[in-house]
């Protein structure tokens, strides 16, 4: 006779960008048509394991530091612990990049996205996609040598509507990866963003900014309209 | 004791009018499973729903975390790897282990068929099945006896097969906790709740008074009929009445459950339609570069004997309309959405549930907030 499942949590990875692909998405990559995401509607501590018990990860606000959206963040799998609560294992912002937690799935709510934003810093060219399929494909300006940009799987963090004076307007999408270089720019933490080239120098297609990746003011605000909080991003070399 | 299907009745001998009127003596006492929100769900799966031929089922259809649900099957409303489901799943992993770990009788047997039970918890250590025939859940008069089978492994029911309950037993009170899988042959009939911890397959035509909840894997279901109907305390039938629709006692000729006599009173239609003028609409200027993408949902159900119409949309009750026009508007966030329509009728016309896809524009919906430039650049 089986008992339950004991003390010890039952883990489900999520068929999604964030299990699935083993290997980086890019384009012409194969990417997974929908993302599952959760929207906290708390603030949160992530942890370790799916328990209430585990070490803390980091503690995650409600709310996005520079719009104060809501925070929204991609599933990569859920799990019932011993107590029957459920949980979920998310991205996370911030530093170290890469960074995953197990979150309470109570106070949450549970979001997908169709969208995909794939960086190819050799080519130095962004690809989007939705359900799973390129969309749009923009020639981007990326890190330098000495400044680059970091490689991994990230997400959007919040987009940002910036005003004519700002440098890298009209729009910025604030993501969740942040440069290994510059512990600080700019009064900011060394957040990387995809934006636009107001105010700022550089051909597109060349590879001399300080770790974000720059986009024609027409391709950035296709992408501002349209990409939102949660979706996932991926950096390859 | 000698054998435990020597049929006692608080310790007295009855002689039942049946051919194998056999039950376990001394059966545990068993208490009501709690189910929480998996209570809600007619079908609950964790990895794929599957379907073939024309599935009904009268509640909640739910999936997570997988979001593979192939065949449209009807429900009343289907959460795919969102918040309600995945706090069902919680809540079935409670009722299953609630149900594992209730004080329970072995049984003596791993043959159900033309067995009687009486309320109570039963065990089977490895494989349960009920190959042919009928096998009886027997209230003994009490509304709320409750019926408890733990399952070391499998499930399986032959063809034709079908579960009695008599002398007021309820549906809403059996429950099979399955360590593995459970099959349930063509045309049979089953009662109760399932909690499966793998897979549950319905064979063609299988119908059930009751819900197929699987933890970890997929329900797979083939031209099936599931009705989950709740408690109703102090019914104390007498006569037996074969689970599945139509188990309420009631003369049926086993298609739907009604009386023949309201059959003939159907005149109900209802179809739905998206009405011109969505704003943002395919092929409006609204939305120019987005493929077939609206900024809001327009839509109106239209028919005769329309009672009234609840709509809903990805699972969510949006509307319910009572008098017509039967119309809902509703503005979603970017992305696809499934709008439902549950449609019942003055009449004894079957109620029934329309659907339509519909995706809401992202690039009429997003306006990113002001914020600082604090980036590398």
């Amino acid at each position: 006779m089986r008992r339950g499942v004991g003390a010890s949590a039952v883990v489900l990875a999520l068929a999604g960008w964030g299990t699935s692909l083993a290997a980086p998405a890019h384009a012409g990559a194969r990417v997974a048509a929908s993302q599952p995401l959760v929207e906290l509607k708390r603030d949160h501590v992530a942890r370790r394991a799916p328990d209430a018990d585990a070490r803390p990860v980091d503690a995650i606000p409600i709310r996005r530091p520079l719009t104060g959206v809501r925070t929204v963040l991609p599933v990569l799998a859920s799990a019932i612990d011993g107590k029957g609560q459920a949980w979920m294992r998310v991205r996370l912002p911030g530093r170290p990049n890469g960074r995953k937690g197990w979150i309470l799935a109570a106070k949450t709510r549970s979001r997908s996205t169709a969208w995909h934003v794939a960086v190819d810093l050799s080519e130095r060219r962004v690809s989007v996609y939705r359900d799973g399929r390129v969309e749009r494909q923009w020639q981007a300006i990326v890190g330098s040598p000495s400044t680059p940009t970091p490689r991994g799987l990230f997400f959007v963090e919040e987009a940002v509507a910036l005003s004519p004076l700002d440098a890298g307007g009209p729009y910025a999408l604030a993501a969740s990866a942040r440069s290994e270089v510059l512990q600080e720019f700019a009064g900011g933490p060394g957040q990387i963003a995809l934006h636009g080239t107001g105010n700022l120098a550089g051909a597109l297609g060349t590879a001399v900014s300080h770790g974000c990746i720059r986009l024609s003011p027409a391709a950035i605000t296709w992408l501002a309209r349209r990409i939102g909080a949660g979706t996932p991003l991926t950096i390859k070399a | 004791m000698s054998s435990p299907f020597h049929l006692k009745r608080a310790g007295v001998a009855l002689a039942v009018g049946f051919a194998c009127a056999a039950v376990p003596a001394a059966a545990q006492a068993a208490r009501q499973v709690g189910l929480g929100t998996a209570g809600n769900f007619s079908v609950l799966a964790g990895s794929t729903v599957t379907n073939t031929g024309p599935t009904t089922m009268s509640s909640q259809l739910g999936l997570h975390p997988g979001t593979s649900v192939t065949g449209a099957p009807v429900a009343s409303a289907t959460h795919i790897s969102d918040g309600p489901a995945l706090q069902a799943k919680s809540d079935l992993v409670t009722g299953y282990n609630d149900a594992a770990g209730q004080a329970s009788t072995a049984l003596a047997t791993a043959e159900l068929s033309g067995q009687r039970f009486v309320a109570g918890a039963y065990r089977a250590s490895s494989s349960l099945l009920h190959s042919a025939g009928s096998v009886t859940l027997d209230a003994q008069g009490d509304p709320n006896a409750v019926f408890i089978f733990q399952i070391g492994s499998t499930l399986t029911t032959g063809s034709g097969t079908s579960v009695a309950l008599v002398n007021g037993a309820q549906a809403c009170n059996v429950f099979w906790q399955v360590g593995s899988s459970a099959t349930f042959g063509t045309g049979s009939t089953f009662v109760g709740t399932v909690m499966a911890l793998t897979t549950i397959t319905a064979n063609t035509a299988a119908t059930f008074n009751g819900r197929l909840l699987a933890r970890n894997a997929a329900v797979n279901l083939d031209t099936n009929t599931i009705i989950t109907s709740g408690c109703a305390p102090g019914t104390t039938g007498d006569s037996p009445t074969t689970g599945g629709p139509g188990s309420d006692g009631s003369p049926t000729d086993g298609t739907d459950g009604l009386p023949p006599a309201s059959r003939s009173n159907r005149n109900g239609t209802a179809t739905l339609q998206r009405s011109p003028g969505s704003p943002g609409s395919p092929g409006s200027p609204g939305s120019p570069g987005v493929r077939d993408c609206a900024e809001g949902f327009r839509g109106t159900v239209r028919g005769r004997q329309i009672k009234r119409v609840v709509f809903r949309m990805d699972g969510k009750r949006i509307a319910n309309r009572t008098s017509s026009p039967f119309r809902v508007f509703v503005r979603a966030m970017p992305g696809k959405h499934v709008i439902k329509a549950r449609v019942s009728f003055k009449d004894a016309t079957v109620a029934k549930t329309l659907k339509m896809d519909y995706r809401a524009c992202a690039a009429a919906l997003l306006r990113p907030r002001q914020g600082p430039s604090r980036f590398t650049g």
